[in-house]
């Protein structure tokens, strides 16, 4: 039970504050008409889960920040792969991927909406751009970070070009890779919000939005706290499948310690 | 990201080489190779605008963004936004830096500050911020107050993460001693724990800054209310596409530039540390 302990220790602050907020409001020292009552979002949150309005709004939502991430997690592995083999690659792509950088991603939306409308295209679109590079910048330095001694004993092994990097130089930069998306991820459901926030016509992005403009501020924090879940349901379950996955790696790692 | 080749490559013979130093003469070859691909890419847009393969409304030309700019500069629409996205995004981010180093401090020193402030840390570092930019309306309006805390709210996790890192980091030895001496609690935050966190604090705003601009940008985008975010909106609305480049290229350089002046700083302030260290 000192599991249990510890856990409702860690989190009572936080149940401290939320019961705070709800005493607040009821005592009217915080003005209802801006900060609604706990009880009234739990009402709108209850309200929401029989219509299909907030789960339709959240898939829409969910797919574009995966595809999209998906998307950029295979460009990302690629060209950061082609970065760190090829010179030539990297004279050129380096320059590139160093100005982006720190260009908001956000800001090509209206560009995309010139050219692709309203919808899914221009959403995955930005999402795409936006989580295309934390994972360029993490393959490239795993890449890099791969001994050059596993490189050579592939090689002289006779393992071709491809198979050394399919099979050696990405498994070996895997823990990067992965950290890489991790950021991605983030980026993902930002981007995928301010997309929709800009200009959609579906989404939660959208729909939070439509509340707060009509007045309805139990539905607005209600659909807020959902998207707050879903996002923060997504990075654990990354972070469980980097420790599946890097588990086999500190297996084979410790094999080969076992048979050196 | 410094390209590999760029360090290696052999310097060309050249018969005006003995005038420059050796140094200078890199430094620009290594500017130029930089700036090659960009060229290209600008070139490449050049082409494909003058092919007539598509409609100047979807893609000027970079001479017609160009001029663009000029014109707006001449209609005060550049200089003035670019400052309230600038102003927006450093009183954010001052309030993030003030307010998370303090709480970082907090946490460090005291099991009732981290006992508060860890559940909040936890679910608000890898939360997608913009999401409570409706609330952030609702509360502070459409003007600068609203896009300002965003900004704060967005910076001053990592901030408080990295204060905190770098306070549980200090040497124990180094505390045991402080108190040894008779110092008190004050003057051991003051003079042992805070400087011996600088560094983790700096390489936290270094991450923090490009996280403000874009953050600011982007609230003006979703809220409007000026800056170059909000004028980008209207452009596109007005379907102004040579306006929409311009302000786009104007945050890619907004954002350039400060990780240039970002980079000089942490050269002139701690050029004890090694590239890596910070």
């Amino acid at each position: 039970m000192l599991g249990l302990r510890a856990f409702v220790l860690r989190w009572s602050s936080l149940a401290l504050l939320v019961a705070a907020w709800e005493l607040a409001v009821v005592t009217r020292v915080a003005d209802p008409q801006f900060v609604p009552a706990l009880h009234d979002v739990a009402r709108a949150l209850l309200d929401l889960a029989f219509e299909k309005d907030l789960w339709e709004g959240l898939a829409v939502s969910t797919m574009r920040a995966l595809v999209g991430l998906a998307l950029g997690t295979a460009g990302g592995v690629l060209i950061g792969t082609l970065m760190a083999t090829s010179a030539r690659a990297n004279a050129f792509l380096g320059p590139l991927v160093a100005t982006t950088y720190s260009l908001p991603k956000a800001s090509l939306v209206p560009l995309f909406l010139l050219w692709f409308g309203v919808g899914n295209t221009t959403n995955i679109l930005t999402v795409f751009l936006a989580t295309l590079l934390p994972v360029v910048v993490g393959t490239y330095q795993g890449v890099k970070s791969v001994p050059q001694v596993l490189v050579w004993s592939a090689r002289a092994l006779g393992t071709s070009p491809l198979a050394i990097v399919l099979r050696v130089q990405i498994p070996g930069a895997l823990l990067p890779i992965l950290t890489g998306v991790r950021v991605a991820l983030g980026f993902s459901w930002v981007l995928t919000l301010s997309a929709e926030m800009i200009a959609a016509k579906t989404g939660i992005g959208k729909l939070i939005f439509v509340y707060g403009e009509s007045g309805a501020y139990a539905y607005m924090f209600a659909g807020i706290g959902m998207i707050l879940a879903v996002a923060y349901a997504a990075d654990r379950l990354l972070v469980a499948i980097t420790a599946r996955l890097l588990h086999w790696n500190d297996g084979i790692a410790a094999h080969r310690e076992g048979t050196a | 990201m410094t390209p590999q080749a760029v360090k290696s490559a052999p310097m060309p013979p050249s018969p005006w080489r003995n005038g420059i130093s050796q140094a200078m003469c890199e430094a620009l070859v290594r500017i130029l190779r930089f700036l090659l691909p960009l060229a290209l890419v600008v070139a490449g847009w050049a082409m494909l605008s003058a092919s007539g393969l598509v409609r100047p409304i979807f893609l000027p030309s970079p001479l017609e963004v160009a001029r663009q700019l000029a014109v707006l500069q001449e209609e005060g629409e550049i200089l003035g936004p670019l400052w309230t996205s600038i102003y927006r995004a450093f009183a954010g981010l001052v309030l993030a830096v003030v307010v998370g180093v303090l709480a970082g401090l907090a946490m460090a020193r005291s099991r009732l500050a981290y006992w508060g402030l860890d559940p909040l840390v936890a679910l608000g570092f890898p939360a997608p911020k913009i999401a409570f930019m409706p609330i952030f309306i609702l509360w502070f309006g459409i003007e600068d107050l609203s896009k300002i805390l965003l900004v704060a709210f967005t910076c001053v996790f990592p901030l408080i993460v990295a204060t905190w890192q770098g306070a549980i980091a200090v040497p124990r030895n180094f505390i045991w001693s402080a108190r040894a001496m008779g110092t008190s609690e004050p003057q051991l935050l003051r003079k042992v724990i805070f400087p011996g966190t600088l560094v983790t604090i700096m390489s936290g705003i270094r991450v923090a800054v490009p996280v403000a601009l874009i953050t600011a940008f982007t609230a003006e985008m979703v809220a409007g209310g000026g800056g170059l975010g909000g004028q980008l909106m209207y452009a596109q609305r007005m379907l102004q596409t040579p306006t929409v480049f311009v302000y786009i290229v104007l945050m890619l350089l907004t954002g350039v530039v400060f990780d240039q002046v970002l980079l000089a700083l942490r050269h002139r302030l701690v050029p004890w540390l090694a590239e890596d260290e910070l």
